[in-house]
């Protein structure tokens, strides 16, 4: 490995930014995202910001269990965002419609259906530690060697 | 209808400036804002629907999900209307205990609210001050639940479980450190003036919009509308419940009058912590059939659950009506007009402490 | 005036010590947080009374191991952490935060009954439901596969093309059989009350 490349891997592991997309999710999930911003849990001091824009977006962050309205649009704005990205699901909608899953209910999980997502967070809603031990477990792999990785990919 | 704008300005569903998952179309001249449309449907999930057919200790769990943030109000409704079709008895300490709980998820709604708003207004110091100040009300209700959102505590005919005089005194020391923090924050949001330019007579509800429209909760008092469904409940009078109101009626009564409440919650989950009865807190009782309308107050406003209930006690049909509906729908007809600036929009929108998930269910 | 307001906030003690000795909130949780339900050791006895009170569709399930030992597993990004399944479980199979403690101390139980509801309109005598029931299957394990047995003593079975409830008491409200039916014709009604009992 060369060294800009170790300088790289050290530098987008202490630079993430964040996107969160409720797709219909309860807000349960949301305000946890937003404790992990209290000077409490400080999320920002392992170097992740959360900016709400997609275009400068590394990593997304979704809630929520695809209601309709979603359906189209997420993989719209999954195109938008630049790469290097990964998506990390929070709480159990997401993965499995958690208590909308039934029938006649407007959504439809998962949300792997639509977008690739690299990490998910199960709860309801997870803690704001268990948020942040996620995200930081993710965060050391998950653009580390990226350029290699993409020349791997047929 | 045609209108002839210089740009229509979409704001949403992600957006840097803007949390929520609803869309604001802006019709702009400039900078100024001339009308506003709320877009929202972006998170219905059906939750009314799904709760057909369903007993009660799964019904109030899809209650609790209609919104994360007033889980509790939200249990405690749909339990209050179990109890009231079925004529189930609550102990007096169950209905403190309720008290006490429904009063820690009000605070710590009406802090995010207000976190919410400075932050909309870039004010990021303040809010994170006050964000901090939430996680010791979530602590006082992780202490007496087990969790932070989604407790489920309150089940028919009491609560589901009893608290301790440890769990008690933790709860009064939580109490007491935000009566002791808080009053520096609200100090610093009523004399900061660059606060008091992006907030004092911006988004003005005057009193006759206000009662014309049907607006509920702290928007409708910070119009000088009393309306408050405390009033209906008994044992609030006793623990030192009154009406709040404020006249002005912009972003900055509506967040000042927040404040004002926070401090009346604290004092009553301080006097009920302290009139605090014994006894038992589950009577148990059978959900039986019936049909009836319950109204408490959410931290939002009025919220209003309609249900009819078979035999063995399951959902037949259930309609919720959220406050946060009319305050959105109030939002874009009345306080988001002719702004200054579509800056102001935002914060115009957050002030009113929309909760989209609740208003779309 | 409004930079000397700030300037004052900025030496405060408490904002000097903060700022100079930041620390976060070590990244777990406190014992009392129901976290999602643990096995205890103790041997479960397969009463389903855990799968009948579980509010989250598809959370917790009673598996067979091996040994022929019944075990509850919970389904991660399914379960709610309510807590439900470990305060009704009888022998304490599950623990979660301080709900078992909270449960010897105040003496909390909940007490219920199962009314097992064929729409006749929409069953089709499929049998599914008979021969998915794990009551019926310990009781007659040569069931046939479109749910008629020679046994009376079953829960329920398919009689002239539809399923007919024999033993409404046996049921455990399990809900496998609202599960497994194809038309949405079978429903369990769970009436369930939260009380506290006497003394232990």
């Amino acid at each position: 490995m060369t060294l800009l490349q170790t300088l790289k891997n050290a530098v987008r592991k202490r630079s993430i930014h964040v996107c969160y997309v409720n797709t219909g999710s309860c807000n349960g999930c949301d305000i946890e995202i937003l404790a992990c911003l209290s000077p409490r849990y400080d999320i920002e001091q392992y170097g992740i910001y959360v900016h709400n824009n997609p275009r400068e977006a590394d990593v997304i962050l979704i809630t929520g269990a695809m209601s309709a309205q979603w359906i189209d649009k997420l993989p719209d704005l999954w195109d938008k965002v630049p790469e290097p990205k990964a998506v990390v699901t929070i709480g159990n909608c997401p993965i499995s419609g958690c208590a909308f899953n039934r029938p006649g209910a407007l959504i439809d999980p998962p949300v792997s259906k639509y977008i690739p997502v690299t990490a998910a967070v199960p709860g309801c809603p997870p803690r704001p530690t268990e948020i942040i031990s996620a995200i930081l477990g993710v965060a050391d792999i998950l653009f580390e060697n990226y350029e290699t990785k993409t020349e791997e990919k047929p | 209808m045609k209108k002839v704008v210089d740009v229509s300005l979409p704001i949403g569903p992600v957006h840097p400036c803007f949390k929520e998952p609803a869309r604001i179309k802006c019709e702009t001249a400039g900078e100024r804002v001339i009308a506003t449309e709320v877009e929202l449907g972006y998170v219905k999930k059906g939750i009314e629907k799904i709760m057909v057919g369903r007993p009660w200790q799964e019904t109030i769990f899809l209650a609790e999900r209609v919104c994360g943030i007033c889980s509790v109000v939200h249990n405690t409704a749909i339990v209050g209307a179990l109890e009231k079709i079925s004529g189930i008895a609550v102990s007096p300490r169950a209905m403190h205990l309720r008290i006490i709980l429904n009063e820690l998820d009000r605070m710590q709604s009406h802090l995010l609210a207000n976190y919410s708003y400075c932050y909309t207004i870039e004010h990021e110091t303040l809010a994170m001050y006050l964000l901090n100040l939430r996680e010791t009300v979530m602590d006082a209700i992780e202490i007496m639940t087990g969790t932070r959102i989604m407790a489920a505590y309150v089940v028919p005919g009491g609560v589901r479980e009893d608290i301790s005089a440890e769990t008690a005194g933790k709860i009064l020391d939580a109490i007491g450190h935000i009566e002791a923090e808080l009053p520096r924050f609200v100090q610093m949001f009523a004399t900061g003036p660059l606060i008091a330019l992006r907030s004092k007579g911006i988004g003005v509800l005057s009193v006759a919009d206000a009662k014309e429209s049907g607006v509920v909760g702290p928007t409708a008092r910070a119009s000088g509308i009393a309306r408050d469904a405390r009033e209906q409940e008994p044992l609030y009078a006793g623990l030192g419940w009154h009406m709040i109101t404020r006249s002005e009626g912009d972003n900055f009564a509506r967040i000042m009058l927040r404040f004002d409440e926070l401090f009346q919650s604290a004092a009553i989950i301080k006097n009920a912590l302290a009139q605090l009865p014994d006894g038992p807190v589950r009577l148990g009782g059978r959900v039986t059939a019936g049909r009836t309308t319950h109204t408490i107050e959410a931290p939002r406003g009025d919220l209003t659950y309609d249900i009819e209930l078979d035999e063995n006690g399951q959902v037949i049909s259930v309609a919720i009506q959220t406050p946060s509906i009319m305050n959105v729908e109030v939002g874009s007809h009345a306080m988001m007009k002719n702004l200054a600036s579509a800056a102001d929009v935002t914060s115009t929108f957050i002030s009113t402490d929309p909760c989209i998930a609740c208003a779309e269910r | 005036m409004s930079v000397a307001s700030y300037l004052k906030e900025f030496c405060r003690p408490g904002w000097i010590k903060k700022f100079f000795a930041a620390k976060t909130a070590p990244l777990r949780a406190p014992a009392h947080f129901r976290d999602f339900p643990e096995l205890t050791g103790n041997e479960c006895t397969h009463c389903l009374e855990c799968r009948m009170i579980c509010p989250a569709p598809g959370a917790i399930d009673v598996v067979q191991r091996a040994d022929g030992k019944w075990e509850p597993q919970i389904i991660r990004g399914h379960c709610f952490r309510c807590g439900y399944c470990v305060e009704i479980c009888p022998e304490e199979v599950l623990a979660s935060g301080d709900i078992l403690a909270k449960r010897h101390e105040q003496n909390l139980a909940f007490t219920q009954e199962y009314a097992v509801l064929v729409n006749p309109k929409l069953c089709m005598g499929c049998g599914n439901c008979c021969t998915a029931c794990p009551v019926n299957r310990e009781i007659d394990p040569d069931m046939g596969a479109g749910g008629t047995s020679v046994s009376t003593d079953v829960l329920m079975r398919i009689e002239k093309g539809k399923n007919t409830v024999l033993h409404n008491d046996l049921c455990k409200g399990c809900k496998v059989c609202e599960d497994t039916c194809p038309n949405g014709a079978m429903h369990v009604a769970r009436r369930v009350e939260a009380i506290q009992t006497e003394g232990p």
